[in-house]
């Protein structure tokens, strides 16, 4: 969590960062800030007096006050969710050294900061963050000389990052020098290039509208933007992490301990992204747009990856034949919605693979007893690629010998460095911190999957594996179907908005749905929402249906429709209302709201759950709430 | 602001109630035809036009715009939306722009596609301070439009908007204006609340305040009924360079040189499409089936063997095996107008489904979410929702 922006060029630095802050927004929003290098651009220099400007406070970045310096062509920023220290100004980034001529923003968390903090007995410190740190380190290593001649800040980032443990991208800036250098290792973080100019940012939407041309950072690196846009990356050298690994902090003084880096050559890739697919052409909201583009980002997921005549799949992964004949167990480790979108997509793989297929929630996750990791794959669900949790469970699972797979949206990821295949759902970037689209392209993408290793182990016969693929070409039409239906939507969530809580119930594949619209409801709305498969519900929640709780049934194909009514009357029974999303071809005459849902087979509960996503962002946007961006939560959570 | 000092506003807000059922889920400027929406013809002659600053005036089913268009980084121009809350004339549409504009700006129907060299001349005109600038041109039934009257060649004189009597000219409003900010107040004075046409105001002001006419003879497409669909369809895939060869072998799908094919088009073995036709994205044709002179939205399905000529078949519509729309001309009956002798094979709307084996007579509309049974044989128009039952 958290976003990092940085830009140093020959244009004025603040307009640029603040709109990056603006584009990075969903990363987190207690608080915003920006510190640039006081310049001189007609000189394309720094200016005379060598200091910094810092702005900072707590809030969206809509808060902060851009610093006036047209001057300045070299800047960073920062937007915060809060890990150490609540969400003030003192705690917003950037951080100074007590000079106050350096400027770090950082991502992730520093696990050691307080033994750091310790040994820097003499140092002000000002705020409750972990980070605050490391430009008092840094201070202390620029007042160090090496052989006679000051300490670079390039060496002397090294020194500190080498020392600092946890995960983090850090970017810092120097009183008279128009460069940033950054480092990263567990939190994302990655370079743009533009003409005469370079970025960096946690994430590509923040410069896109600058360039497209951008560089991966890997973990270990250490990156040197300079004032005419040149980019220069030193990674760990191997000689040098073989034998002289983590120094201990008593030899902190002495070079030779650190890690030695050298220059490396990183690829330079183009993100296909659209610069505005990340922009909300009018809507109110981007949820709202987001849940409308799910037609077209269904279509992107599945083109070109399905035949269905040869009813075959081709997501451009092989795993080797060895273990598809031996397989015994798919695992699939994911947090929050990506969880629910897992637990779709397990009973499918189960039906057509034949393979007993576990789901875990990534922070629960060990790899356990009595399971041979020669005959196991693991499978990471994340839109971001960046999910701390996640990232630490499939490492687990890659320390313990599994085969690893990421099903992620976002290319260059941190995941797709942690396995050994990746799939992308092709999505689009999503920005409201709720996900939509992400779970129907993921639970799409692991239907693909699905397909195409039971159609691989022999399991899944032709003609059934073809039915399942035209349903899944008809998914986009469905779901604009139910995208079209809006305003019955609309009406339902006028109609309901006030009620005590919300009950979501399914059966089968409609037991994620439920799950998922339960949290929509939470995540955005506020309100007190559950799933439960519906058979539990005489087991214990019925105790909680008044006639103010409606609850909000998935009666589709794929979810056991005939039982699943049977736990709503149960409801009904007690007062409540209910409201369900129905197969085209049935009829449930005592729903008291019902929405349609076209015949897709075991996809209908995805279709279901478009419903629930439009109820969830009218009940809160009759609500007023902030939907984009909801309190206290943040999109990306890159800590664990 | 950019630095040209000419905007686009771009109307877009009605429904179209005459492409009914197609209309009931998107407005008409989002009608495709060569597999791309019309709105998206009219942005391109404004870019090339040398416009980059567009205004879209959106209602009515706003999202299918607003996500298609996004910001405009894909057509290379700036895309802002304002918003007609309530569909209540193209005079109030327009007024709805005001903010969005500055002091000269052309104004162009989001339903009417028109070539770049229209549109730059209508703004040299208003540009060369010629305001109010309407652009003209003749149709062979001008009685469906706006018929202009003209004082020589360059004046418009008056406007009579589809007159009931007879007319002497061919000559009408093609709906490519030019103004200055002045147009704003003569629209308020003409109806407080502008609930009236634009072409009220421009006829009440034509009198004192000289319209200037810009003859044109160029492309001039309007959508005014279902057959105008495939009529402009097939005019526009004439002109699409680009088309599927498909390979030699023996069962491979036989593709016209003039058809447009989408991307993910799924073509069975032995399909036939043929010419005048558009396939619009992750479409199914099935083995066997044949398609000719028909429009197919995104997401249909066409199984095997059936026969689709002369048709719309709408988003996510499935025309089962062997069912049969043989196509010619009919009949058809539109708001209680009778058209006679029209090119409709017949209509399936979205998310209908004609059955395995079914008949379509000429000229039949099936509403959206309809449903043929097996086997039947359809006439007419079907209602949205409605199951036809073979009897």
């Amino acid at each position: 969590m958290c976003g990092i922006i940085g830009y140093v060029g020959d244009e004025a630095a603040a307009p640029i960062v603040y709109q990056g802050l603006e584009n990075l927004e969903y990363r987190g929003y207690d608080s915003a800030g920006i510190a640039l290098v006081n310049g001189a651009r007609a000189t394309g220099d720094v200016a005379a007096d060598g200091g910094l400007t810092v702005a900072k406070r707590s809030g969206e970045v809509s808060n902060l006050t851009v610093p006036d310096a047209p001057d300045a062509t070299c800047g960073i920023g920062h937007t915060r969710w809060s890990t150490h220290g609540p969400p003030t100004d003192a705690n917003a980034h950037p951080h100074v050294d007590c000079a106050e001529s350096i400027a770090v923003v950082h991502n992730g968390i520093i696990e050691n900061h307080e033994a750091l903090k310790a040994e820097l007995g003499d140092h002000e410190f000002t705020s409750e963050t972990d980070t605050e740190v490391v430009p008092h380190l840094l201070e202390s290593e620029l007042s160090e000389t090496a052989g006679g001649d000051a300490v670079d800040l390039r060496t002397a980032v090294e020194r500190v990052v080498d020392r600092l443990e946890g995960s983090y991208a850090v970017c810092a800036i120097h009183a008279g020098e128009n460069r940033i250098v950054a480092a990263r290792d567990g939190s994302p973080l990655v370079v743009g290039h533009g003409e005469d100019a370079a970025f960096l940012a946690s994430d590509v939407t923040a410069f896109l509208e600058h360039t497209r041309e951008v560089t991966y950072l890997e973990d270990g690196d250490v990156v040197d933007l300079s004032a005419d846009g040149d980019v220069e990356v030193f990674a760990p050298s191997d000689d040098a992490a073989s034998d002289a690994s983590v120094p201990d902090s008593s030899a902190s003084s002495d070079a030779n301990a650190f890690l030695s880096r050298r220059p490396v050559d990183r690829s330079v890739e183009t993100v296909e992204w659209e610069a505005d697919a990340a922009e909300k052409a009018g809507y109110e909201h981007y949820m709202r747009k987001e849940i409308h583009e799910q037609p077209t980002a269904l279509r992107q997921t599945l083109s070109g990856r399905v035949d269905v005549d040869r009813a075959r799949v081709d997501l451009d992964v092989s795993f080797p034949e060895a273990l598809l004949e031996r397989i015994e167990e798919v695992q699939i480790v994911a947090c929050g919605t990506s969880y629910y979108a897992g637990r779709y997509a397990a009973r499918l793989i189960e039906s057509f693979a034949d393979v007993r297929t576990t789901v875990e929630i990534a922070s629960e996750y060990a790899f356990g007893a009595g399971r041979d990791p020669d005959r196991t794959l693991t499978i990471a669900v994340t839109q971001s690629g960046e999910t701390a949790d996640t990232l630490g469970a499939i490492r687990r699972a890659d320390s313990a010998g599994a085969r690893t797979l990421a099903v992620t949206n976002t290319l260059g990821s941190s995941v797709t460095r942690a396995v050994d295949d990746a799939v992308f759902i092709r999505a689009g970037p999503e920005i409201g911190v709720a996900a939509t689209k992400t779970f129907a392209s993921q639970v799409t993408t692991l239907a693909l999957l699905a397909v195409a290793l039971g159609r691989e182990r022999g399991t899944l016969s032709a003609s059934r594996a073809r039915s399942v693929l035209e349903n899944l070409r008809g998914l986009p039409g469905a779901v604009q179907q139910a995208l079209d239906a809006e305003a019955d939507v609309v009406a339902a969530a006028e109609q309901y908005r006030d009620e005590d809580a919300f009950f979501f119930l399914g059966r089968d594949l409609g037991v994620p749905v439920a799950l998922e619209g339960a949290l929509k409801l939470k995540e955005i709305a506020y309100d007190h929402a559950e799933g439960f498969p519906a058979g539990e519900l005489k087991h214990g929640p019925l105790a909680l249906v008044t006639d103010r709780t409606p609850v909000l049934a998935v009666l589709t194909e794929g979810g056991s429709p005939a039982e699943t009514m049977t736990n709503v009357t149960e409801a009904q029974t007690r007062g409540a209302d209910a409201i369900g999303c129905v197969s085209a071809d049935r009829e449930f005459g005592t729903l008291d709201v019902a929405f349609e849902v076209p015949d897709v087979g075991l996809l209908e509960p995805l279709v279901a759950n478009v419903y629930f996503q439009l109820f969830a962002y009218h009940v809160a946007n009759e609500k007023s709430r902030a939907i984009d961006k909801p309190r206290n939560l943040a999109k990306s959570v890159t800590v664990e | 602001m950019t630095d040209d000092p000419v905007t686009a506003v771009v109307l877009a807000a009605g429904e179209g109630r005459r492409l009914e059922p197609l209309t009931n889920r998107r407005p008409k400027p989002m009608l495709p035809v060569a597999t791309r929406p019309i709105l998206e013809y009219v942005i391109e002659a404004i870019r090339e036009a040398g416009i980059d600053r567009i205004v879209l005036v959106v209602g009515y089913r706003q999202e299918r715009i607003r996500n298609h268009f996004g910001d405009g980084d894909d057509w290379d121009v700036d895309v802002e939306y304002v918003e007609q809350a309530n569909q209540l004339g193209t005079g109030h549409a327009l007024l709805q722009a005001e903010p969005a504009v500055g002091d000269r700006f052309v104004v162009l129907n989001g339903d009417r596609i028109v070539d770049a060299d229209l549109v730059r001349r209508v703004r040299e005109a208003t540009l060369a301070g010629d305001a109010p600038v309407m652009a003209v041109t003749d149709v062979d039934h001008p009685r469906e439009y706006g018929v202009v009257t003209l004082d020589g060649e360059d004046r418009v004189t008056g406007i009579a908007e589809k007159p009931e009597a007879p007319v002497s000219t061919s000559r009408i409003n093609a709906g490519v204006y030019g103004f200055t900010a002045a147009v704003f107040d003569a629209i308020r004075e003409t109806s407080p609340t502008g609930e009236l046409a634009l072409t009220d105001t421009l006829d009440r002001i034509a009198d004192e305040n000289p319209i200037t006419a810009i003859g044109y003879r160029g492309q001039w497409l309007d959508v005014s009924y279902l057959w105008d669909l495939l009529r402009v369809n097939a005019s526009l895939v004439g002109a699409d360079e680009e088309a599927d060869a498909g390979s030699d072998a023996d069962s491979a799908p036989e593709i016209a040189d003039d058809v447009v094919v989408g991307d993910d088009v799924r073509l069975g073995a032995n399909a036939v499409v043929g010419g005048g036709s558009a396939l619009g994205e992750n479409a199914t044709v099935g083995p066997n089936a044949v398609v000719e002179g028909s429009v197919v939205f995104p997401d249909a399905v066409i199984e095997a063997g059936a026969v689709v000529r002369d048709a719309v078949v709408a988003g996510n519509a499935r025309v089962g095996a062997n069912a049969t729309i043989a196509g010619g001309r009919s009949t058809v009956v539109v708001d209680d107008e009778v058209h006679p002798d029209v090119r409709l094979g017949g209509v399936v709307g979205d998310n209908a489904t004609v059955g395995g084996g079914a008949t379509l007579v000429p000229g039949t509309v099936l509403g959206d979410v309809s449903r043929v049974d097996p086997g039947a044989v359809v006439s007419g128009t079907i209602e949205p929702d409605a199951v036809v039952r073979r009897g």
